[in-house]
């Protein structure tokens, strides 16, 4: 039952982001590509990959990954390394994030987050004991904080955070004393801090987000142009593909603002009833990982959906104006094939868990 | 988790709803590319309803520089059609603006211009409607009027006075475009329909304006003047029915106009000693103080009166000998008018000054009203009052005069003169500001005022302005002859010759001076050359005005250079050889015997040595 409803609620979003993704980068695709459906083509092709390859997660038993966890965190770590070589990795919009593989760009960090959840969740479950010790939960810190200053240098902050994030939550389930979150948390603070103050654009970014309309040409630019979206969509919207903001107003609105125009498009009722969506999703997978026979599953599928919700929470915040703009996508909407098909690659491993889990199902 | 959802709802929640309005409103400003429809000002209309000022709807050029794809071409079509330099619009049409205003050479241009623009369909170029100001009668009332500057903004006169009313409201075409300026179909341009300005109804009476306008181009171009001036105001209330200076210019063609000519709307900025014309506010004032009985008591004009150790002559050589105080007036005898002002005293003839207004501005309602100078009281002594009581070491401008001079012969009543009749909206006539003739003070009694019109009539039948007189309409009016002041010493040629006249003069409807400044080739006397200017004014404005013509009025005492006229007998219904007088031959035109018509009528005068056309006929 449970099962089904996470299927069709990933399947529903992923179709409405399509809708949207058409709806919004057609314009910029016509101008950059002359080809207005030059976004939605690859897009579509992405989300039917990423169904066969969430079909075939789904069927795999996800014990397989305790089995390859070495190997996968390896070639992701390799794949983190190389895309930092210039001439390997390809920059986009500041970062060297990418393989340029013809029709499709990789994107490793994406992969990455996937192994080190599936990482972490096997690492607490085999020192599930141990755990209490400080060197323990340091070891596991040490390959998330290696992999986290991997990501650092490309750099893609967002997706930085969201991964962190992910794995503390699963660290916080697991009986490590409350004391060790404190230090965490003032080490996490100074690390933004450090941050921040090695690259500048990161503290303008948090000023804009204060108060976009001091800067409202630069920094605060894109603050504005999302809130020029939202504000005029009032409560119905103002129908599909009928936003002006995506009219080379909001830059690339196909991914990281979708939801502006989704809030422009379907207005306040369109954008909780998505919000919504989302939150049933989380809640559902949540509930039943409390249900999940092995700690494994259960500290997995934790993992995932930390990771996916706390993507979205980032997102939609940035994107309504409650946290400084950070530059993640929202999770089975935004353009982007990588993040797209490890998304549902990872929805499709929650599916398999929850298949597992007895009683309620 | 729930937290920060319930967070991310209230902060969609505040700006789709809370921010919806300011951020709408922000957001369709950036969305949109206004251009500019400019707004009519209001019209400025003669009391009779003649439009004055006008608006001519005209095009102007506007560039969109993102949608300019041939900079080079574009600028350079443009630069030749608007006759303007190639380097200059190229950086018009670079300039990183939404829109840009071609200003001035692509405002108002001519429609040619705007056909050849429009027929070369360059991208981002546009055609906008505008609205050119417009002077039909050109240089008519021109420094009233006034003028605007390229952006409608008032400059000069009216224009400057009132154009808090007469601008419009500016309107725009907003069309929705996308961040690179290209046209969004997607939603239709809001049209924000200009709104014209205040329409002004003036007291200027064009019956009379027009009548001014030409005699005065008349006059200067027959006396070539330096310059000359011509006010007529209603006596019964200030307003002001015609205002003239000459040399003036075209209001429509500004541009080339001297800013000394249309910056000075004489009748009120020129500020000079009044002369003769003067004499009427001491007259009045004495005669208010029951200072003389104007028919009765004399003065003897021996030619000259000492004042001060110095010797003040009268014009005729000799003197005017014994006179009634009327004969003072009529002879304009200046010694006369010593003796008055000794009469009066120093705190009466200043305060009398005062009291007719002739020490500040009138505040009528034009920009440029100068204020006049006077003695300051304590150094006001005998010379000064002498000089003072027939027009001389006083400046006062014509509309001081002549509002003066309309408070001797209303009934005593000093007005606030006004110009400006009423301001309407253009589209309710609904009045927002109607002027009410604006009571200052009465100075003189109604029963002196009587006397001075009886007074002032005289002088026009049996005084110096004889030449003003009117067959079949009552004048009163005084001639003046001034001498120049320049940089605070009179002039050693030239003098200002003046005349005022007020008709009819048992019930006064107006009040006219005319004032020219060194005329050449003519004599330089006020009687002779001016008050026949005002005569040719009134002939034709009088009737025009509706002003029944009387049959009895005081005869005009015969001098040498009038024409002797005789009255025309009736001789319709007589037989030819009937038809006989003395006095005028006659013209007989047609077959018959018997008179059926005559020309002029019965009881009309004709001149002497011409003749009356008698119509023949059967029966």
């Amino acid at each position: 039952m449970k099962t089904k409803r996470i299927t069709i609620i990933t399947i529903i979003i992923v179709i409405f982001g399509l809708i949207n993704v058409y709806s919004s980068s057609h314009v910029w695709a016509l101008y950059k590509y002359n080809d207005s459906l030059f976004f939605i083509k690859r897009q579509f092709l992405f989300a039917c990959v990423g169904l066969i390859a969430m079909y075939v997660t789904s069927r795999i038993d996800y014990h397989i990954y305790l089995k390859y966890y070495k190997q996968i965190i390896i070639v992701c770590f390799i794949l983190l390394g190389a895309v930092l070589i210039p001439g390997v990795g390809v920059v986009r919009g500041g970062s060297r994030s990418w393989f340029n593989l013809g029709i499709f760009a990789l994107q490793p960090s994406e992969l990455f987050k996937i192994a080190i959840i599936i990482y972490a969740a096997q690492y607490i479950d085999k020192h599930y004991k141990q755990m209490k010790k400080l060197s323990c939960a340091l070891k596991l810190l040490a390959v998330v904080g290696a992999g986290f200053g991997l990501i650092m240098l490309q750099p893609d902050f967002g997706s930085g955070v969201v991964m962190v994030c992910a794995v503390i939550v699963m660290v916080i389930i697991s009986p490590l004393p409350f004391g060790y979150f404190i230090g965490m948390g003032l080490l996490g603070i100074l690390g933004i801090v450090g941050m921040v103050i090695s690259a500048p654009y990161r503290l303008e970014r948090i000023l804009s987000y204060l108060d976009p309309w001091k800067d409202p040409l630069g920094s605060g630019f894109q603050m504005i142009q999302a809130l020029y979206a939202i504000g005029p969509g009032g409560l119905l919207g103002v129908g599909f593909n009928n936003s002006i903001q995506k009219h080379f107003y909001l830059p690339e609105p196909q991914t990281d603002f979708i939801f502006a125009i989704v809030a422009e498009e379907y207005g306040f009722i369109g954008g909780v009833a998505l919000i919504g969506l989302y939150f049933w999703l989380f809640k559902t997978i949540l509930d039943v990982s409390k249900h999940v026979n092995d700690m494994f599953g259960s500290l997995l599928m934790v993992g995932i959906v930390s990771m996916i919700g706390i993507q979205t929470i980032l997102n939609l915040g940035v994107v309504v104006g409650l946290f400084p703009v950070t530059g993640v996508t929202l999770p089975l909407m935004s353009y982007g094939g990588t993040s797209l098909m490890v998304t549902m690659i990872s929805m499709g491993i929650v599916i398999n868990i929850s298949k597992n889990a007895h009683s309620v199902v | 988790m729930g937290l920060l959802i319930i967070a991310i709802v209230l902060r969609l929640g505040y700006s789709q709803f809370i921010q919806y309005e300011e951020l709408s409103l922000k957001a369709t400003e950036s969305w949109q590319r206004s251009f500019p429809l400019e707004a009519s000002r209001g019209k400025i209309y003669d009391s009779q309803g003649v439009v004055l000022v006008d608006n001519l709807t005209t095009s102007s050029v506007i560039v969109v520089p993102s949608q300019i794809k041939d900079k080079e071409n574009t600028a350079q079509q443009l630069a030749a059609i608007l006759e303007c330099d190639y380097d200059y619009m190229l950086q018009k049409v670079n300039k990183h603006v939404s829109v840009q205003r071609l200003q001035p050479e692509g405002r108002q241009i001519s429609d040619e211009k705007a056909y050849k623009i429009d027929k070369l369909k360059l991208p981002g170029v546009y055609l906008v409607q505008d609205t050119l100001r417009y002077y039909p009668h050109k240089n008519y009332l021109a420094q009233t009027l006034g003028f605007v500057g390229i952006d409608n903004q008032g400059l000069v006169g009216l224009e400057l006075k009132y154009d808090t009313y007469l601008t419009g409201e500016n309107g725009s075409i907003n069309y929705y475009m996308n961040a690179k300026s290209q046209n969004l179909n997607l939603y239709p341009a809001d049209y924000v329909y200009p709104t014209t300005g205040m329409s002004i109804e003036l007291t200027i009476d064009t019956r009379v304006q027009d009548v001014v306008e030409r005699e005065l181009n008349n006059a200067y171009d027959t006396y070539n003047p330096d310059s000359i001036l011509a006010l007529a105001m209603n006596p019964k209330t200030g307003a002001i029915l015609a205002m003239c200076s000459k040399p003036d210019f075209d209001p429509n063609d500004y541009q080339n106009a001297d800013s000394e000519i249309y910056n000075r709307n004489l009748p009120m900025w020129k500020s000079y000693e009044p002369g003769s014309t003067f004499k009427i506010i001491t007259f009045s004032s004495a005669l208010n103080e029951g200072l003389f009985d104007m028919d009765k008591d004399t003065y003897y004009d021996k030619g000259y009166e000492i004042v001060g150790g110095a010797r003040i002559k009268s014009w005729k050589k000799g003197g005017h000998g014994l006179q009634t105080f009327r004969e003072v007036l009529q002879n304009s005898s200046n010694p006369g008018f010593v003796e008055i002002g000794r009469r009066l005293g120093k705190d009466n003839l200043y305060n009398y000054v005062k009291a007719f207004g002739l020490t500040e501005k009138t505040g009528i309602d034009l920009p440029g009203e100068s204020s006049g100078i006077m003695f300051a009281y304590e150094n006001f002594n005998e010379v000064e009052q002498a000089t003072v009581a027939f027009g001389q070491g006083i400046s006062i401008t014509p509309l001081q005069l002549v509002r003066a001079v309309a408070a001797c012969v209303n009934g005593g009543y000093l007005y606030k003169p006004y110009i400006v009749n009423k301001i309407y909206n253009s589209y309710t006539n609904e009045i927002i500001v109607e002027t009410e003739p604006e009571l200052i003070r009465q100075v003189i009694t109604e029963e002196t005022s009587a006397q001075v019109r009886d007074a002032l009539e005289s002088v026009v039948t049996d005084g110096g302005g004889k030449n003003a007189y009117i067959e079949g309409y009552r004048i009163g009016g005084k001639t003046g002859t001034a001498q120049r002041a320049i940089n605070g010493t009179y002039a050693g040629n030239g003098y200002i010759l003046s005349f005022i006249g007020v008709a009819p003069i048992d019930d006064p409807e107006i009040i006219l001076y005319i004032a020219m400044d060194n005329p050449k080739n003519t004599i330089q006397y006020g009687g002779t050359t001016v008050a026949p200017i005002a005569r040719k004014i009134l002939v034709d404005v009088l009737p025009a005005l509706g002003i029944k013509k009387v049959t009895e009025q005081r005869e005009k005492a015969w001098v040498w250079t009038d024409v002797k006229t005789f009255t025309v007998q009736n001789y319709v219904g007589l037989s030819k050889d009937q038809v006989k007088s003395e006095e005028y031959g006659f013209e007989f035109l047609g077959e018959g015997n018997i008179v059926v018509d005559q020309l002029p009528r019965v009881g009309e005068k004709i001149a002497e040595g011409e003749k009356v056309k008698i119509q023949l006929g059967e029966q």
